[in-house]
């Protein structure tokens, strides 16, 4: 049967998760895990001049897909302050006036039935296990990224974390059903128990904060979770799409990350949620001060409309709390080089505040 | 939790006597309305002085990098105000027209200020929301922050609503010789009401025998739709119901690293191409040339002009 395909739009490794629970669609899911140069060239070419880095990729994304024949893109619609808001409509005028015939359709915040449902019209019984199925996976990844990032910053050999993690969401993506991925979930310790690592060393801990798309692409962030790890630092990146999926139907609304307690925290410093992720990196910078980590890195697009907003407030908040916070901000011509000299650097400040405290 | 957010709102509530405005963003979007009302309310107003070159050559120092030129220019207004006043009004504005949403980088205007300009001043700050609440509660509320009583609020507010609607409608009236090429320039109102970032433009068109006429925010409403945030909202409006008859080029004032007109530059270039009026950007920024401007705005209207003569001849 020739089932019609689906674009969805980049989310790092949690593309996995997503591919398959568009599969309750009876659709081929098109996806990539990680931007090509290639793709970001399509998408810098079609884009406006100014507009920031996470809408030239997600509209390279759907070009290259539309190349190769696929019909539907999925996009999130989103009700915010942000330019996310235009990223459907703009992209669906780039693509019909570049001749692609590649409907977007829009996802979440459109009432009970989104149109992707309505269009495709699972059966009650696929929605469901697609959802517990996707669900299940996005939860997985979080588990495998957060044993990824401590394990990285002790392994013994270089590369190493990052080979049984490259191993493990290949197994991930052939695990289709609910107890094939609760199977696989039951392996993650044992995967990264095996690597050998230094015991003794307390590395350094850094959070990276910021604008979500850029978190999780690799490569627009120049594999900054790896150059970290490789610099003996355990990262934590705050974005967790657990966590946020959570946020987004308003569930765990007591839990340590919920919606109000991030505001209550950011309360001091920034009285309004201002759009997009601003207030999570505000107050996520408040807690990890609070909480004694090393250092933050503050990541985000270049001119990102809220990200940009609250950096005079982080500025505040490194003042006022003691903690360094590296602001960083990434385009199409970031270079990895570049960006790997200034990572040693803040690394090396980081290590000298270690010592002068003398821990 | 709720008996917090009382307390935060008391400390507040303190006497000044000379507040601050800075000559930027809210002093444009809100044209003579906050001065006239913290002037009747008593109060010593100092506004920032008019931008100039050193006013952004100073924005570009102590401004966030990636802020766009407005908001580096509100910050050197404020540093400029710095031990000249005992307080400074900035407030939180979250939408100026009803149905709309404002630009999110306004949202942590005050936020920002405090953080940057904690040791030289307060900051008083109200929110405006007119998606949710009128202007004049913002106003009143603003008053009750500054211990005015409701009475004198209120005589503060009307004088002050009355004084933003003449100074919108002031505008000198656009002569129309015949024959002379009508210009629309739109742009967000304090990139368009600032003499020092539109000021050569508008120069410039008039020694080149072009009616250039501002694109004007006096009006109130606007469809939300395609465009949500306000000004621009306004602004898509008013290029909808442009009459190509009448007028014979748009000129569209942006600034460096706007992130709303990034968006919204394409949507006014297709209304536009729709109605064939020709449409030219300028991108403002702290390092602008008047040179570049001038030749752009040359070329433009000489086109134009070619183009119309070229039409004319052929009939």
């Amino acid at each position: 049967m020739n089932m019609p395909q689906l674009a969805i739009e980049p989310w790092g490794n949690y593309s996995l998760a997503l591919a398959a629970s568009v599969e309750c669609l009876h659709v081929r899911p098109w996806t990539h895990t990680c931007t090509t140069p290639e793709i970001l060239k399509l998408g810098v070419e079609a884009s406006p001049e100014f507009s920031c880095l996470s809408f030239k990729v997600t509209t390279g994304h759907f070009i290259k897909a539309a190349m190769e024949g696929v019909e539907y893109g999925v996009m999130v619609n989103s009700q915010g302050t942000c330019r996310l808001r235009y990223y459907r409509m703009l992209q669906q005028k780039l693509l019909k006036e570049r001749g692609f015939n590649l409907f977007i359709f829009g996802l979440g915040y459109d009432g009970i039935k989104p149109p992707l449902i309505r269009h495709f019209d699972p059966t009650m019984n696929d929605f469901l296990r697609c959802c517990f199925r996707a669900r299940l996976k996005v939860l997985t990844i979080d588990e495998l990224e957060t044993a990824a990032w401590t394990r990285r910053a002790v392994e013994q050999r270089p590369g190493d974390t990052t080979r049984v993690m490259n191993t493990a969401l290949r197994d991930l993506d052939q695990a289709r059903t609910v107890p094939e991925i609760a199977a696989f979930r039951k392996t993650i310790p044992a995967r990264f128990n095996q690597i050998p690592v230094h015991a003794d060393r307390r590395p350094l801990k850094v959070a990276l904060l910021g604008e979500a798309t850029i978190l999780r692409n690799s490569f627009l962030n120049q594999n900054i979770e790896e150059v970290l790890g490789g610099l003996g630092v355990e990262v934590r990146n705050f974005f967790l799409l657990g966590e946020e999926m959570r946020n987004i139907f308003n569930i765990g609304l007591w839990s340590k990350n919920g919606r109000s307690a991030l505001r209550r925290l950011a309360k001091p410093y920034l009285g309004t949620p201002v759009g997009g992720h601003a207030l999570t990196s505000v107050a996520h910078t408040v807690r990890c001060a609070q909480e004694g980590w090393d250092g933050v890195i503050h990541v985000s697009p270049a001119g990102c409309m809220p990200e940009i907003s609250v950096r005079p407030v982080l500025r505040k908040i490194s003042q006022d709390m003691d903690i360094p916070v590296y602001e960083c901000s990434f385009d199409e011509h970031t270079s990895q080089v570049g960006m790997i000299t200034r990572l040693e650097a803040f690394v090396d400040v980081l290590t000298g505040r270690r010592r002068k405290k003398g821990l | 939790m709720f008996g917090k957010g009382k307390s935060a709102a008391k400390q507040e509530v303190r006497k000044f006597r000379t507040v601050g405005i800075p000559r930027a963003l809210v002093y444009y979007l809100y044209p003579a309305l906050w001065e006239t009302f913290l002037r009747e309310l008593g109060l010593t107003v100092v506004v920032s002085s008019p931008t100039s070159r050193k006013t952004v050559e100073h924005a570009g120092l102590i401004s966030e990098t990636e802020h766009c030129l407005p908001v580096k220019l509100s910050d050197a207004h404020l540093a400029e105000l710095s031990g000249k006043v005992d307080a400074v009004f900035v407030p939180r504005i979250l939408s100026t027209l009803r149905g709309h949403i404002a630009c999110p980088k306004l949202g942590a205007l005050p936020d920002c200020a405090r953080a940057q300009f904690s040791d030289d001043f307060n900051v008083i700050s109200v929110e405006i929301n007119e998606a949710r609440i009128p202007l004049e509660a913002s106003m009143a509320e603003l008053g009750k922050r500054l211990c005015a009583k409701v009475t004198d609020i209120q005589r503060a507010a009307e004088r002050a609503l009355s004084a933003m609607r003449t100074a919108q409608t002031e505008s000198k009236p656009l002569i129309r010789p015949a024959g002379a090429l009508y210009f629309l320039v739109i742009g967000h109102p304090y990139n368009l009401h600032d003499a020092f970032l539109s000021g050569p433009v508008f120069q410039k068109l008039e020694t080149l025998g072009v009616c250039a006429e501002p694109v004007s925010f006096s009006c109130r409403e606007a469809v939300p739709e395609p465009v949500k945030w306000d000004t621009c909202s306004i602004i898509y409006d008013r290029l909808r119901r442009l009459d190509p008859q009448e007028w014979h080029g748009v000129i569209h004032l942006s600034s460096f690293n706007c992130g709303c007109d990034s968006i919204v530059s394409t949507l006014y270039h297709d209304v536009l191409r729709e109605k064939k009026i020709p449409l030219m950007t300028l991108v403002l920024d702290e390092h602008a040339g008047q040179a570049g401007v001038d030749t752009r705005l040359e070329a433009f209207v000489d086109s134009i002009k070619e183009q119309h003569e070229h039409a004319a001849t052929r009939h």
